[in-house]
Order: structure tokens, then sequence, then C-alpha cells
């Protein structure tokens, strides 16, 4: 109680007749990090808070040894804390024939090679790695003043394990996702990739969060140039906090202006797995399931993961219907604004009379229209994306149904302007990653408004702009287009447009250059 | 330095040459050859060949270097400065002549009610737009464009089939070779305009061996390709208008898309056809402004976006000044005939056959 109102106290006094809210105070930890280790120094820096534990006790060896073991709690695994730290320490030791020769001077080497069990054990002597040990849900002994002390691995905290995950469900392929713990996620991964020459890197980002993340890739195919881009990258990245991985995306990106997303995103090891023999690199961090995958490619955001758990002609169809589904949730909405503005020659005579009777009564142009129209569309996405099902899937009828009957009754819309945007609506979820359909909704707008001020020509330039800017993009200096452009006549027969069957699948399909281009079906 | 892939070498070239060429090569080789006149198309492509692999021999003595850098060297900085300033003018005003014809097929054929400029404006943007993402990126936009156009063209051709009149072709050379050569004389400047982008474009290919001969495959293949392709443009026109109406019809092609209709769904799909036939014109304007780029940057030593910037001002004045019609189409078979057609007849013979003989002479 009392040290509460202390606190209370401290932070509540002011000088008399300020009356502004006070900036927290200049309080750099950097000094205290620099600090010879101790475990007082360190007990100083985080006794402030109530969740990092101390539990203070003595070895008897030759010496009395005073020790120190610091922990958050929630963080670490009691039970094994217990069980392999404090009891063999305070209890089992005592029996031991080597207590005898342990001093205070000896007693960090002793520990480490015969008195404490544990896998993941090591020695420490930098303030800055005892502190950082402490908040990531390591243990760390401190034996009396000594500068070195022991790092003791025994996380273990709440996480929802591994489940199938919403954003890439499937039919017939693996059902588990990644978790947001980064160790069960690189779990995941060696249990599909069981070769020495899976590397996994690890580093650390954010000032603040010190979030842990690694690289992931397999050395003997993924390009040693992108791998070394990759960390340069991530090398210059300096900012407090590292909350997920949008931050990352944003800033190591090549292009981030473009609305096409340069980095895909998977939640699933077997599709890691899988980009990885591609030769790409993955970056799993901490506290997200979204595994990051770089270089990106376009024609990868429109192929799923169950294209090849399906018959080679059932995922060459489902690609088909996939490509013209981006394709009119692109230009469905522009066409029709173009014909019926500037180009009715283009319809037989039966069906322009059968749209402009369709139209009649319709007060505005066919543009305003569809513009209205995606609108209303978009703010009903918005709207029912993030609310509880049942809610969302009344706001979608109410909006689709109701709405869209009402606005053609009332004769404020026409008929087949509800009938494409719908369609529009339809093949951009067709579209199966969400990044990729974001900028299919983004660019339909402008390609609307050319095609309501300039017919086809507007189209066409609008299309051949977007062209050459997807054609000018490169993820992590790999050709976003490739492999169309640059063209690779192996890829694209391969895995692009089509699947070619495993058995016909004689070399890994080269999207960009990898280091060993071995053979992937035994054909 | 950019680099293009041999492969990107051939569908540029093919889409290059192609370009502004299968919408007047109907009229242009009846007009002279009759109905004769489809025959000289691929003989007159394939007159570049030897142009191509002259230019080939200098990049392999000169590597990395453009024929006007080639032309300082061999001829001495000032005749080949002179040189380059006459290729510079040439460029640009064929340049701007077809930027003018985007906007005046658009008018003529889809948009009448649409003024001039905002064509002239909308195809020097997309030019912009591609020469600002370097030779590589243009060399990609061919490549994804190419097939497109010769889809494009495949289906005009194809669907027109159900119109055609086998009596309009006969009888078969009546008058001779005679129109065969009036033809192939006709078809020349096409491919010489090409070899304008050649000399400039030369500097971004690759001088290994083995790339050199897939160079060299890819000049046979582009000759080929486009040949028979144009070759196809004209004999279809010839076999549904007859020789007099292809004479008569300056975009013939177009005519014959209006004329399509797909099972009472989809007609007159001209307007759809243009979309792919700007990309054609894009490329070819744009390969112009590329070698003003390098003209400018290889004589006066001037590179820079405002230099960009001053020849697209440039290719509009061009453009502007000559608004539509038979003006400009005339204007343009000029240029083609009396200034391209005899600048690179000679320029690049001379400069191959000096350059050979200061080796022989050095040796």
């Amino acid at each position: 109680m009392g040290s509460w109102m202390k606190m209370i106290k401290e932070l509540t006094i002011r000088p008399k007749g300020e009356r502004q809210i006070r900036k927290s105070p200049a309080y750099s930890f950097d000094e205290d990090l620099k600090k010879p280790l101790s475990g007082q120094t360190v007990k100083e820096i985080l006794s402030k808070s109530s969740d990092v534990v101390f539990r203070e006790f003595f070895l008897q060896g030759k010496d009395r040894i005073p020790c120190m073991l610091a922990a958050v709690d929630g963080l670490v695994d009691k039970n094994l804390l217990d069980q392999f730290i404090l009891t063999p320490l305070m209890v089992d030791l005592a029996r031991h024939p080597e207590l005898t020769q342990v001093t205070l001077s000896n007693v960090v080497d002793k520990t480490l090679q015969s008195l404490l069990p544990g896998l993941e054990i090591k020695k420490i002597s930098k303030m800055r790695e005892a502190v950082d040990a402490i908040l990531s849900g390591d243990s760390v002994i401190f034996f009396g003043n000594l500068t070195e002390a022991i790092v003791v691995g025994a996380r273990g905290w709440a996480n929802r394990g591994v489940a199938e995950p919403i954003t890439e469900s499937i039919v017939k392929g693996p059902r588990e996702g990644f978790s947001e713990t980064l160790r069960i996620n690189t779990s995941l991964l060696r249990r599909k990739i069981k070769h020495p020459s899976l590397r996994i890197i690890s580093l650390k980002l954010g000032d603040m969060t010190n979030t842990d993340l690694v690289i992931t890739y397999i050395e003997k195919i993924a390009s040693p140039d992108i791998v070394s881009e990759v960390l340069k990258r991530l090398s210059k990245i300096k900012m407090d906090a590292m909350l997920g991985n949008g931050y990352i995306e944003e800033m190591i990106e090549d292009n981030p202006y473009s609305p096409f997303p340069q980095i895909s995103f998977t939640e699933r090891p077997d599709v890691l797995a899988g980009k990885l023999l591609e030769g790409k690199v993955g970056i799993i961090v901490d506290g997200t399931p979204i595994v990051l995958v770089v270089p990106a490619i376009l024609t990868q955001f429109l192929n799923v993961n169950e294209d090849y758990y399906q018959r080679a002609m059932v995922a060459i169809l489902s690609r088909f219907v996939r490509y013209v589904g981006a394709f009119m949730a692109i230009v469905a909405p522009s066409v029709y604004i173009a014909v019926t503005t500037f180009h009715q020659e283009i319809i037989p005579t039966d069906l322009l009379m059968s749209i402009s009777a369709g139209r009649q009564g319709v007060p505005f142009p066919a543009l305003l229209e569809a513009l209205t129209m995606t609108v209303v569309l978009e703010i009903l996405q918005e709207a029912g994306l993030r609310l509880p099902k049942p809610i969302g899937q009344t706001i979608g009828i109410v909006g689709a149904l109701i709405i869209g009957e009402a606005a053609v009754t009332a004769g404020l819309v026409s008929p087949l302007m509800v009938i494409i945007i719908g369609l529009t609506a339809v093949a951009s979820y067709a579209v199966p990653t969400f990044d990729l359909s974001l900028a299919v909704r983004l660019i339909r707008f402008p390609l609307m408004i050319l095609a309501g001020v300039l017919g086809f020509f507007g189209v066409t330039v609008g299309l051949y702009v977007i062209l050459i800017h997807l054609l000018g993009l490169r993820s992590f200096g790999v050709p976003y287009t490739s492999p169309i452009a640059p063209l690779r006549i192996r890829a694209l027969l391969q895995d692009t447009f089509v699947r070619a069957p495993w058995w016909a699948l004689k070399r890994r399909p080269q999207l960009m250059d990898v280091e060993d281009p071995r053979p992937n079906g035994k054909g | 330095m950019e680099r293009i892939s041999p492969h990107q070498f051939t569908t540029l070239g093919a889409a290059v040459i192609l370009g502004t060429t299968f919408l007047p090569v109907a009229s242009i080789v009846t007009g002279v050859g009759g109905r004769d006149g489809w025959m000289s198309v691929l003989p007159g492509f394939a007159v570049g060949i030897p142009y191509c692999l002259m230019i080939f021999s200098l990049s392999e003595q000169y590597p990395r270097k453009n024929l006007l850098q080639i032309s300082a060297t061999v001829f001495g900085k000032w005749i080949g400065n002179f040189i380059g300033l006459i290729y510079i003018l040439i460029v640009a005003y064929l340049g701007g002549l077809l930027l003018g014809q985007v906007g005046d097929i658009y008018q003529v054929s889809i948009m009448p009610l649409t003024p001039l400029w905002v064509f002239f404006l909308g195809g020097i943007f997309l030019v912009l737009y591609l020469v600002k993402s370097g030779i590589e990126v243009f060399a990609r936009f061919s490549e994804v464009v190419f097939p497109l156009i010769v889809i494009a063209l495949l289906l005009n051709v194809g669907l027109s089939i159900p119109r055609i009149e086998q009596g309009e072709l006969l009888p078969i050379l009546s008058e001779g070779f005679k129109p065969i050569f009036l033809g192939t004389r006709k078809i020349m400047p096409f491919v010489m305009t090409y070899m304008l982008f050649l000399a400039g474009v030369i500097a971004f290919l690759p001088t290994g061996k083995q790339e050199l001969s897939q160079l060299k495959k890819g000049v046979w293949r582009i000759i080929f390709l486009v040949g028979i392709l144009d070759t196809l443009v004209v004999l279809i026109q010839l076999l549904v208008f007859g020789p007099a109406e292809t004479i008569r019809l300056v975009y013939g092609l177009l005519v014959l898309g209006k004329l399509v209709e797909v099972s009472r769904t989809v007609a007159g799909v001209e307007s759809l056809f243009l979309g792919v036939w700007l990309a054609a014109a894009i490329i070819k304007i744009g390969s112009l402004f590329f070698s003003v780029i390098w003209g400018l940057e290889s004589v006066f030593g001037l590179k820079g976006v405002k230099w960009r910037h001053a020849i697209a001002v440039v290719f509009l004045g061009i453009s502007f000044r000559f608004i539509r019609g038979p003006s400009l189409i005339t204007e343009i078979g000029l240029v083609d005939e009396y200034l391209i057609m005899p600048f690179v007849a000679l320029w690049i013979p001379i400069l191959w056959g000096v350059s050979r003989w200061k080796r022989g002479a050095g040796n």
C-alpha cells in the first residue's frame, strides 16, 4: 500500500502554478545497460515492474554463495524452473560430490558443466544480454557480485497452439497453421524440411519491443544476393516498436508507393516450405502468425497452395477462373461505362435495346452510377469485415439485397449496373490474396473515371500505365512480372498460368535465379 | 547499364517494325503493285537483314557503343556529329508525325467528337512513362504486348475469312515481276526505320559470342514473323475488299474490324482492336523517342529529365502541326521514302565499309 502511495506522490507533485501535462522524464536505459553486469543493478532496473520476480537463495558449496534468479512471471514455465533449476541448486546438490569444490570464483563454470541440467543454458557477461534475456522470457541466475551470469531457457507462456489458418483455408491439404510463438513456427517449418541446408537466422528488432524474428532460407537453393539483401534491409530498420509483420513489410519493400504487394505472406508451414524450396526467403516475426516471404512476383499472388494438392487439370481450371476473375474485377465496370457511354456500336442492336430500356429513367450518367455503386459496395465490405460474423452477414444482406433492390425500383440505378457491380464484387473474391485484392479494388476507380471521360482510349491508356508500372516493379531485385517478362519459358509453362503435373516438373520452376535447379519430381 | 536479352530483342524488334506498318501496308503495296502487291512484303522486309548483320558486325568491333558513337570514332568528330544531327532531326520528326497518327486514327475511327490533343497527350504520356522506366521495361513491355498484337491481328484476319472472295487475287503475276519490285521499294523504308532504332539500341545488347549468334537468329525471326503477318494482312484486305478498295482504305484493317460480328454478341471490334494497336504505336513512337535521347546524348552530351520533356514538347509540336488525314499520311510517306531510306541506305554500309577498311589498314 505504502509503495504505490509513494509512487502516486512522486508522479503528482509538480512545481507550484504548473498546469500543463508534463513530458515524461528523459531517462536513458542505455547508461544503465553499459554498466558492468551485476544482479543488484538488474534488480534496480527491473524491480519497478511487478511482473519481474527475483528469487534469492544460497548455494552451499565450499563457500556460501548468495544467488539470485530473475524471471518474468507469465513468460516462464514455473514447473520447469522449480524442477530443473531451483530444486537441483537448493536441494539436490547438497548430495552432489562436486559441490564441495564450488567457490565464488568457479561457480559459473561448475554450474554450467555439472550442476544444472537443461538444454538451453549459457554464460553471459553483459548487462544488456541479461536484461534482454529476462524480458524475452528466459531466466537469469546471478552469483554474488560476479560480473558473469547464467541464462537458462525455461520459456513458457499461454498460446493458442497450432490451429487452422483462417485466411488460407483449403479443402485438400494439411490443416496446421502458424501461431504467435516464434519457436512453434520454426518447429513447424523444420518438420516440413528436414535438411541441414535449412537456415534459421535469429535477429532482434525494435529498441523498446526487442522483438525476435528469424530469417529462414535454404542455403543450396536461395540466391545469396537475395539473402544478403534481406539482411541488409532488415539491419537498416531503426524503430522503437516492432509489433507485427506490417511494420517490416513497409520498411523493406522496394516501392512503397505502389498499390501492388511486393512481399507475400502465408500462415501455412507447407506454403512457406514450398516457397523456400523455390529459392525464397521467409521472415518469421515473434507475436504474429503471418510469415513474410520475399521476393514476391505478381502471378504467385493468384496461385494458391491447394493448386499443388489437387490434380493438375483441376488446378489449371481453378487458376484460369482466378485469372479471369481478377481481370473482370479490374475492368468490368470500366468496360461497361466505356461501352454504354462511347462505343455503343460494339453491342449488337438487340442487346443495345435491352440495355437502353434498362437505363431508361435513370437520372445519372453511367460513370456516376457506377462510381456510387462501387463506393457503396466498398462501404458494405468495410462495414461487414470487422463486425461479428452474424452481424456482418446481416449487413451484407441488407446492403446487397434491400438497398440494391430499392435503388433499382426507385429508378436511381439500372438493373444491369447492379449486375455488373455484383459481378465485379464476386470476381474480386476470386483473387485469393487479400493484398492483391485490395490493389485490384484500388485501381478500379481511376479506370472507371478514365472510361467515363475517354472511353476505350482512356481504359487502354489506364491499363497500359498499370502494365508499365508492373513491369518496372522489382521485389528484392527480381522483376515483379517474371516469368512473363522477362520471359522464363519453363517457369511459364510449368507453374504460372498452368500447373504442370508433378511428374512433368523435371526441374525447379525458375521464377528467379536459384542456386540449385535440381529435379523436383522424378519424371 | 541496362541490358536486354536476345528474346526481348526479338519481340522488341518485331513490335517496332510491326508497330505502325500493319495498318497502312495493304494500301501502300497495293497502290504500287496492284493485286500482286502482297508478294512484295516479305522481300521488302528481307532487305533489312544485311543491314542488321552490318550493324552487328560494327557492334562486335566496337562493343557497348551505338552507331552514332561508332560514326564519331570512324569518321571523326565533325562528320560523326553531323550524321548524329541528321539522325536526331529525322527521328524526332517521324516520331512526332506518328504521334499525330495516333490522334488521327482514333478520331477518324471511333471517337470523332473527342479533341485531338487528348489522344496526343495520352500517347505522349505513355511514351514518357515508358522512357522514364528505362530500356529494360520498354523491352518487357514489348514482350508482353507483342503476343497480344499478333493474336489481335490473327483474330481480325481469321474472323474476316467468311467475307473473302477468292477471285480478287486472280490472275496472279499478270503484269510480271514489276509490281513486286515496286512494292518492295515501298516496303523498304519501314525496315529502314527499324535500323534507326537498332543503331541506338545496339549498345544495350549482350556482346558474348553465343548471344550474338542468338541476336542474328533473332533478326531472321523478326523479319520473317513481321513479313508473314503483314503479308496476311495485305492478303485478307485484298480478298475482302479487292484491289481498288484496298488502295482507297488507308486503315483497311480497322474497317475489317468494323465488319466483324461474333455470334450476334460482339460486333464492330475495331475499338478493341485499336487498344492493341495503341500499344504497337506506343512502342514505335517510344523507340523513336529513345533514339532521339541516345542521339542527344551521343552528339551533344545532353541528358536528363528536362531534355526528355523537351523532346516530348517537340513531338507534340510536330503532331499538332500536321493535324490529320491525307496530308499526315503523305508526310509520313515522304519522310520514309526521301529522308530515312536514303540516309540509312548510305550511312550504315559506308560506316561498315570504312570501319572494315580501317581495320584492314590497321592490320
